[in-house]
């Protein structure tokens, strides 16, 4: 599939802010399923500087320094990219289980941004939390194929949780909506997080989109008109990170556009920054993605 | 005669003393005689003698959860550690600081380690430290360690291992210093005597280290510390302040093209070298953790481009992990090519298969800890725990958790410490301790160890995980030598330093920190003095005569004014007033409130004041027991003669820098309003004659009133005494006049010798009352004036200060208002 992406940032300020700086984690990481054919960034009042680079996880950071004083900021990021369909049938049965996958995580030799080690531990925003890793305790027996395990916690997250945008805010902690059983894409991946994690799964938390009308026939995905948010369970060497969405309770295919991977929201999250002045502000977002062809 | 001879130890229990060779013995028992003989030649204990030294030099600290600080715990019984035992520890840390050195190196460089299976990803990962952002990146000067410190056990053979390697904060180093001042003061000539090594020397070649790997060959270093909060701060402002460095904080410093500046008052001034006594995590909000409003926003871009040297380089302290512990004997091989000349704790790795296998066999012989040093699911706390002390339950709980997640555990031998005597009341008694070493790169890059360090003295003989528990005590450690040194260099940091004068760079954060507490101070004393007007009347030695009930109106409504009391107190009988004014916490105008004020902006300008200072501005009024006008009058009494001494203090001890002239110009401008309003409001009596007698009351001119004039007061002779006479230090034009003089004297930005905004405004102010005689000042001028001075103190902040920090203290624009 190629689609369109517009995702529309507005930022409106109570007052004037000087010097402010934000990171943009906007434009798509290479991914192995996707190929980014088109990609640019408009900003509006220009910046004074912007600095691209890739940041410490998978994931691409542009570095924007406004020198003057603002009171309101656009942010406009279009692309236009190819996804493929998984190259393999994931087959939830067959492939390394539990056991094997914690073994062999644990054993790699790899310190790159992907590496499952890096995905192992407590992260700032998903720390490890007694009450999601007792409640999460039947779906990681050790000799359980890994991938029905992933697939099992997903679907548990989505049945037993109901979406409610209004139940809880970007910074959240895990267990809280964990306890209410209630939230969004970013709760409900970081309570599938932190449940693998407990069991030394390898889990990262993955920002992208999906696509905004369904397929004819197919229902409209939630989480369709904003940035979206699941969960890469690292699964053995041969079948490396495969994405599961416990908002949609979907394996990731072609409807997933990738953006990001972190250890969570805080490594990937679109916009954050720093400036001085001008309490209060409100931001609007609006994403849509087309699919051309 | 031998103090220590009935010491109760034998002689194989491996007592730091009993083990001692016969010469340094002889040494333990000349310094346990001399402390005794002190003891008795004193008139206080030579506990209490070393107390006071404490108090002296300011040093205190603060458990976790403490609110306040508390004293320090010194026993006054160093550790003597002879001069060969001694070379054993400087080798072996020496060689483990290029061990460490290396290791950090080759994580963020070629992760060569990782890939050929000598270090598993996993132990790098799991460290909270590990920084992915520096992978790559190289400092300046190759070195990636610059202040290391380490926790060493003696064992009950005598044998030293290494407990703990701390990379992050060398926590303790300035207390090591401080114990060695305090000890060093309370007993004379003992440490030469003994031939004890002198610490300053290692200090001198901390500073160097760091000097040497930075751009500039006169560099300005400056000490970041997360701020006054801190539970370590007192530590860090003492050291800042014995190293010469400033003492920073976030909100101090900003980065422009990549070079780091802290913002003065004379402009951003640039800095070299940072050491930092922050996480690398919280360095950085734009970097790393976004949350972090401690650290400075691209203060990464300063150190990867090369603009900044930092010690240590973030990061490194992902080593300080005790999952480590279980590979840096095998990577001290392989790196080094040698043999680890100190042991660390034997330390087993759940996170490998086999490892895992043998501290489940050998559960019952060792300790679990948590392998990254962070609280684990199954470990109650950080400190590791002995499986064997495991009740059924919780030792089934501990074994799953850690079969579910095994790499959060490693398994430790058990360490048994040896004990040192430590003076407790008059018997010496053995304590078992543990030793932090600090180790630092020296001018020639090269390591140097502080020939001593701190000890911790336990209360229960557990293993001592934090800097100081509930119970412990700290003792200096001595490294005593056979022979005096040769040469031991006279200054304090070794080398002789290049003359220099003035009060150093003054960071805007601190200016504006010594403005307020100037003005705080300044209003403390207006208000005791009006609560003294107010009380004057009802203990006159005449009784019934007493202060005119309007003039007493007046002066409750001063305090109305400026908020020192709520409008429903203004409605209370004055003598109840004067109990709730003392006592007021609510209110920003409230006494105990700008007492609080003044202690906390206190404790963030403790490098700058002397001890003495600092503890008379930071002493808390004693509750007030019962209300009686006496009572009240007492603690009044207190408080002037309080902030006279401490004006004193500041005349007579505070080099004359724009420091202090910050500070004066707070108390001055304080003052200058103050007469302003009570003028007005006197003036306003109907009972003149009354009214003038007070307000000379306040501005403490009665005494010279009197010697001028025969008559009473009357209104142009008590005006031109406190508005316009220049001579009276209390009179408004001497106050406009010396803040004249201070503006004048402040650096300006630009070179074309304009007055800038404060000064134009402050000779704006002082103008008229320099033409004017006493009949022509009225009511509109002093309103006028008051205004103006308000102006005066929003261009001193917008010049000075730093902006964004107005909107965060409003209770601040209030002492004007």
């Amino acid at each position: 599939m190629i689609y369109d992406v517009r995702h529309l940032t507005t930022v409106q300020y109570a007052g004037l802010v000087r010097l402010a700086r934000f990171n943009l984690r906007l434009k798509p990481a290479p991914w192995p399923s996707q190929t980014l054919q088109t990609y640019s960034l408009t900003v509006d009042p220009l910046p004074w500087t912007v600095q691209e680079d890739s940041g410490p996880y998978l994931v691409n950071r542009s570095r924007l320094t406004l020198r003057d004083p603002i009171s309101r900021l656009s942010i406009e990021s279009r692309f236009r990219v190819e996804v493929l369909p998984p190259a393999l049938m994931i087959e939830p049965d067959v492939g390394p289980s539990v056991e094997d996958v914690r073994v062999k995580a644990l054993e790699r030799r790899d310190l790159s941004p992907a590496c499952p080690a890096s995905y192992l531990y407590a992260s700032p925003l998903a720390d490890s939390e007694p009450e999601i890793a007792q409640w999460s305790r039947g779906f990681f027996e050790s000799g359980r194929p890994v991938v029905a395990a992933g697939q099992a916690l997903m679907s548990a997250i989505h049945s037993e949780f109901s979406y409610d945008s209004k139940a809880t805010a970007t910074h959240t902690p895990p267990v809280e909506a964990f306890r209410k059983r209630r939230g969004v894409c970013q709760d409900f991946a970081h309570i599938m997080i932190v449940a693998a994690r407990a069991h030394a799964m390898p889990a990262a938390y993955v920002s992208g989109y999906l696509r905004t009308m369904p397929p004819p026939g197919k229902p409209r995905l939630v989480g369709a008109d904003a940035t979206h948010a699941w969960v890469n369970l690292w699964c053995g060497e041969e079948l490396g990170w495969i994405g599961f969405d416990p908002t949609n309770n979907l394996i990731v295919g072609s409807d997933h556009i990738f953006t990001a991977m972190g250890r969570d929201y805080g490594d990937v999250a679109p916009v954050d920054g720093v400036f001085h002045g001008g309490a209060g502000q409100t931001m609007k977002v609006s994403v849509d993605v087309a699919p051309v062809g | 005669m031998n103090r220590l001879q009935d010491y109760p130890v034998e002689v194989d229990a491996g007592d730091l003393f009993r083990h001692a060779a016969g010469d340094v013995a002889a040494k333990w028992i000349a310094v346990s005689n001399a402390l005794c003989d002190l003891s008795e030649e004193g008139s206080a204990s030579i506990q209490d003698q070393v107390a006071r030294q404490i108090q002296d030099l300011g040093m205190s600290f603060r458990i976790t959860g403490d609110a306040d600080e508390r004293s320090w715990p010194l026993s006054p019984m160093p550790l003597i550690v002879g001069a060969e035992e001694w070379r054993g520890i400087e080798r072996g840390l020496v060689q483990r600081a290029n061990l460490l050195e290396q290791v950090v190196a080759d994580i963020y460089g070629s992760q060569r380690l990782v890939e050929e299976g000598a270090l598993p990803a996993a132990v790098v990962t799991g460290s909270r430290f590990f920084a992915r952002n520096m992978i790559g990146l190289q400092p300046r000067g190759n070195h990636y360690l610059h202040v290391y410190a380490v926790d060493l056990a003696r064992g009950p053979l005598g044998q030293w291992r290494v407990l703990a390697d701390r990379l992050r904060l060398a926590n303790g180093i300035g207390y090591a210093l401080e114990n060695r001042l305090a000890f060093s003061r309370s007993t004379g000539t003992l440490l030469s005597d003994i031939n004890a090594r002198r610490l300053a020397g290692f200090f001198g070649e901390l500073r160097g280290g760091i000097t040497r790997d930075c751009q500039r060959e006169n560099p300005r270093i400056a000490l970041l510390t997360p701020g006054r909060f801190n539970q370590s701060y007192p530590e860090q402002a003492h050291l800042a302040r014995y190293l010469g460095f400033p003492l920073v904080e976030g909100r101090d410093l900003t980065v422009s093209d990549d070079r780091l500046y802290v913002r003065t008052i004379a402009g951003p001034k640039r800095i070299d070298a940072v050491w930092r006594w922050i996480d690398t995590n919280a360095l950085d909000p734009l970097t790393f953790d976004s949350r972090s409003a401690i650290g400075v926003p691209d203060l990464f871009d300063a150190w990867a481009r090369g603009g900044l040297e930092m010690a240590n380089w973030p990061g490194a302290e992902v080593l300080e992990s005790p999952a480590f512990s279980a590979f840096l004997p095998r990577l001290c091989r392989r790196l080094l090519d040698e043999e680890p000349l100190l042991p660390n704790v034997a330390t087993w790795w759940c996170g490998q298969r086999k490892e895992a296998e043998i501290v489940s066999e050998r559960m019952d012989e060792l300790v679990i800890a948590a392998a990254f040093g962070q609280q684990v699911e199954a470990l109650k706390g950080v400190s590791p725990v002995p499986a064997a002390s495991l009740g059924a339950k919780d030792k089934a709980a501990l074994i799953e958790a850690m079969q579910r997640r095994p790499m959060d555990y490693c398994g430790q031998e058990i360490v048994h410490l040896s004990t040192t005597p430590a003076l407790i009341g008059d018997d010496f008694v053995p304590r078992a301790f543990t030793l932090r070493a600090f180790v630092a790169r020296g001018s020639d890059g090269e390591w140097t160890v502080m020939p001593g360090g701190f000890a911790r003295l336990s209360s229960s003989g557990e293993m001592l995980t934090t800097l100081m528990g509930e119970g412990d005590l700290s003792a200096d450690v001595c490294v005593v030598d056979d022979a005096p040194a040769a040469y031991q260099a006279a200054t304090a940091l070794g080398g002789v330093p290049a003359i220099r004068r003035g009060g150093g760079i003054l960071a805007s954060q601190a200016a504006d920190n010594l403005y307020w507490f100037g003005r705080y101070c300044e209003r403390v004393e207006m208000t005791a003095r009006i609560v003294r007007s107010i009380l004057g009347g009802s203990i006159d030695v005449d009784g019934s005569g007493g202060r005119d009930p309007e003039v007493r109106r007046l002066l409750v409504n001063i305090l109305y004014l400026w908020g020192a009391i709520s409008a429903r107190t203004a409605k209370l009988p004055p003598q109840q007033v004067c109990r709730t004014v003392l006592a007021e916490a609510e209110l920003a105008g409230g006494v105990s409130k700008l007492l609080e004020n003044i202690r906390s902006v206190g404790l963030s300008l403790r490098d700058r004041f002397a001890p003495d200072f600092w503890r008379l501005s930071s002493r808390r009024l004693p509750p007030l027991e019962a209300y009686r006008p006496d009572a009240v009058l007492r603690q009044v009494h207190e408080l002037i003669e309080r902030f006279s001494a401490m004006s004193g203090l500041i005349a007579e001890d505070m080099v004359r820098s724009p420091a202090l002239r910050f500070l004066d110009m707070g108390r001055r401008i304080e003052r200058a309003f103050s007469v302003c309003r009570v003028s007005r409001q006197l003036c306003r009596s109907e009972a003149q004659s009354d009214a003038l007698s007070v307000l000379l009351d306040l501005c403490d001119s009665q005494i010279t009133y009197r010697s001028r004039y025969l008559a009473g007061a009357l209104r142009d002779p008590v005006l031109d005494l406190v508005l316009l006479d220049p001579d009276n230090p209390r009179s408004l034009v001497f106050q406009l006049e010396t803040l004249d003089r201070h503006v004048a004297a402040l650096p300006t930005l630009s070179e074309d010798q304009l007055p800038e905004q404060p000064l134009r405004e402050v000779r704006a102010v002082l103008a008229p009352f320099l033409s004017l005689t006493i009949d022509a000042v009225d009511d509109a001028l002093l309103q006028d004036t008051e205004a103006r001075l308000l102006s005066l103190s929003e261009a001193i902040s917008a010049r000075y200060f730093l902006q964004y920090e107005k909107s965060e203290s409003p209770e601040r624009d209030n002492l004007l208002a």
